[in-house]
């Protein structure tokens, strides 16, 4: 008996260990494809809204993010713009994330260089980049959830999905046109250039587009699905700038983290 | 002794179950949400014609298409295989998107309502699924896995889904739609082979090959049905509703 007993303990070990092994292996980042990450999605937002603290907050983010899976020692830059201000030029998204290439949690590379990354011939564009929803990984190799995956009622309720972490939340802040860059200034693509979680007043038009003295900013889909075109990076406007506004439309204020370096 | 079992079964169903639950599968879209059959106008063949590349040539790639939407239900159609043939002597070139109508093109479900309340998926637009101009390419169409079903509006498997892989679909086209003009088979014979040859196939999931071509991914590298499961796909292609 005392013999059995052992020998059931020693195969339900083995039998743990062997199931935990995989998941320990892909928990360190990088090691399944061999290739840095140099590229991911926010695990999670910051949680005001379209509000991020200008480009350095959303920048910190990301550092913090990638730190904590143990890859702190890259520079990492957040993908968004900024609009022209009064004595501010324009900050375009593609400028400040290096070169390329990049490469997600399993070192698949997502884009070869801008170029690619943006489609900046019509050849390119229409072969388009390696950014999937199976590429499209935050920095702990999670897949973003996105349409049709849990067909949670309440996804589009802020107060719900901030607990419920596999609701659909595709939509990622870019502030950016379809070219990476700014849009020009006026209407408002970027939530007060990321410093605002302000919505439009309440009674006015439903629509997910910047409009004059609207809070709204510009989303793109790393599951490529949503707003009938699947940008990865200029799809639609929000329907504001607050959390819930954000979650309405199924965005909970994530975005694209790439390393210069 | 109990305690111990009582754990063990806990590892034996626990572990598998979170193991699961980590994984990158998807769940199935519920099968309810067709919409009224008249409405559909594209659709991705649920079954091959399982010849391989030859197809009986264009005419009859097109009549599997009407062959398939007459069984679901949808009559007084002219569908069209989304299918190129190269230029032979005598003979010129056809260019997939010169065969299909002008659309917009509608597939065979409904969608989850969105934020504004539209349950109908948009539709596909000529101009959009060939990037007809740079911001439209680069923009792409709302042609996703989602949206390419079957006339029975169920799902094509692709990457990442139970084997086998079904993605690759037949359409010895290039990116903008049009037939290849070089020398080299790109159409299994102009969809007359079995055997040798090649055919340029996209992928109704959009994922492989590093790029996301639903027309114009790759090349196969023979023309029998067993070239084309070795290569992800088994003979699929799309059909349009040419009005």
């Amino acid at each position: 008996m005392e013999l059995r007993m052992k020998i059931v303990l020693v195969l339900t070990a083995v039998l743990a260990l062997s199931a935990l092994a995989p998941s320990a292996a892909i928990a360190q980042y990088g090691l399944r494809g061999g290739t840095p990450m140099t590229f991911f999605v926010t695990s999670e937002p910051i949680g005001d809204g379209a509000n991020l603290g200008g480009l350095a907050g959303a920048d910190a983010h990301c550092q913090k993010l990638a730190q904590v899976v143990g890859a702190g020692d890259r520079t990492w830059r957040a993908y968004l713009s900024t609009q022209a201000l009064p004595g501010q030029p324009a900050v375009n998204a593609r400028d400040r994330i290096g070169t390329g290439p990049w490469y997600n949690f399993d070192g698949v590379m997502i884009a070869r260089d801008l170029a690619q990354l943006h489609g900046d011939t019509i050849e390119l564009a229409r072969m388009g980049n390696n950014l999937t929803k199976r590429t499209g990984l935050t920095e702990k190799g999670q897949i973003v959830p996105g349409l049709n995956d849990y067909q949670v009622p309440r996804d589009s309720d802020w107060e719900y999905t901030k607990t419920t972490p596999y609701t659909n939340r595709h939509e990622m802040l870019t502030g950016s046109q379809l070219d990476g860059r700014a849009f020009p200034p006026g209407v408002d693509y970027t939530c007060n250039n990321w410093t605002s979680n302000r919505d439009p007043a309440p009674g006015g038009p439903q629509v997910l587009e910047g409009g004059p003295g609207r809070p709204n900013a510009q989303i793109g889909f790393p599951d490529r699905n949503g707003g009938g075109n699947g940008s990865w990076n200029s799809s639609h406007g929000t329907s504001g700038c607050s959390q819930t506004a954000l979650n309405r439309t199924h965005g909970v204020g994530m975005f694209y983290c790439f390393a210069t370096n | 002794m109990k305690k111990i079992f009582l754990w063990m079964l806990i590892g034996f169903v626990i572990v598998p179950i979170t193991t699961v639950a980590q994984g990158r599968g998807s769940v199935p879209m519920p099968t309810s949400d067709r919409i009224p059959s008249s409405l559909m106008t594209f659709f991705v063949t649920s079954e091959p014609i399982g010849n391989g590349g030859n197809l009986g040539g264009l005419a009859g790639a097109d009549a599997h298409c009407q062959m398939l939407a007459t069984r679901a239900g949808v009559t007084g159609k002219t569908w069209r295989a989304y299918l190129s043939t190269q230029a032979r002597p005598g003979q010129p070139a056809i260019n997939a998107r010169d065969r299909i109508g002008t659309g917009p093109w509608f597939n065979a479900k409904e969608r989850i309502p969105d934020y504004l309340n539209r349950r109908l998926q948009r539709p596909i637009i000529q101009s959009e699924i060939h990037g007809d101009t740079l911001d439209e390419a680069r923009r792409g169409s709302n042609l996703t896995k989602e949206f390419a079903v079957t006339e029975k509006g169920e799902l094509i498997n692709g990457i990442g889904d139970p084997l086998p892989t079904r993605h690759d679909i037949l359409t010895g086209s290039q990116p903008d739609g049009r037939a290849f003009t070089d020398a080299a088979d790109h159409t299994c014979n102009n969809w007359t082979s079995n055997g040798a040859g090649s055919a340029q196939v996209g992928h109704s999931d959009r994922v492989g090959n590093g790029n996301q071509s639903w027309n114009s991914s790759h090349a196969t590298t023979g023309c029998s049905q067993k070239d084309l499961v070795s290569w992800g796909g088994v003979g699929l292609f799309y059909c349009f509703a040419a009005e």
